[in-house]
């Protein structure tokens, strides 16, 4: 069953090393943006089943951490790009 | 058995569409295209790969309840991102694809100043 869990997370880092072309090649902002969304919410999948398989707690804080976070980067980001700063 | 068999085809399939999530994010012309193609992969993605944790690890454990609660906070905040989002690329002007054939909101207010 552990195997299954790191083939998953090594899975979900191929599929970052894709979406990472995309956010060094994109046009404008916007997309830059949807690559790291994107990008962040894989790392946290990958990071939760590589908790599962070696077995370490601290890991799934992190992950939590990164989903809710990323996302509230995101919409902060959309802000400032529809009316500047503040 | 039987989970073992449950978790691997819940995470193969969560895995197709992650990765034909960012085939699409790679190989869409626009930046409303690649928006759709990442909610996809996000909703379909990670989705099942999480409810695979979940019936790996028990819906108590350590493991399976810290993936509820990621899959539930996905769940809320990636239309809301997404949303947001594609309405400030709209609205800073990013170029739509030239094959695009409606622009709706420009429409509705060229529409509405004309009336």
């Amino acid at each position: 069953m552990t195997d299954i869990y790191l083939g998953v997370a090594i899975a979900e880092i191929g599929i970052i090393g894709i979406l990472l072309i995309r956010l060094a090649i994109g046009p404008t902002v916007s997309d830059r943006i949807v690559a790291v969304n994107t990008i962040s919410t894989q790392s946290a999948l990958a990071l939760l089943f590589f908790a599962a398989y070696a077995d370490r707690t601290v890991d799934l804080d992190v992950a939590i951490w990164l989903v809710s976070f990323s996302y509230l980067g995101a919409i902060v980001w959309s802000r400032y790009l529809e009316r500047g700063l503040l | 058995m039987i989970t073992e068999g449950f978790v691997i085809g819940l995470a193969a399939v969560g895995l197709f569409f992650s990765l034909s999530g960012a085939v699409g994010i790679l190989r869409m012309p626009d930046v409303y295209c690649r928006i759709q193609c990442s909610t996809k992969a996000v909703t379909l993605g990670a989705i099942p790969v999480l409810i695979a944790l979940v019936i790996g690890e028990g819906p108590i454990s350590n493991y399976g309840g810290r993936a509820l609660i990621v899959a539930v906070l996905l769940v809320i905040l990636s239309p809301a991102a997404s949303h947001a989002l594609a309405r400030a690329a709209y609205k800073a002007g990013v170029p739509m694809w030239s094959g695009a054939v409606r622009d709706e909101p420009s429409q509705r207010r060229s529409r509405g100043s004309g009336s």
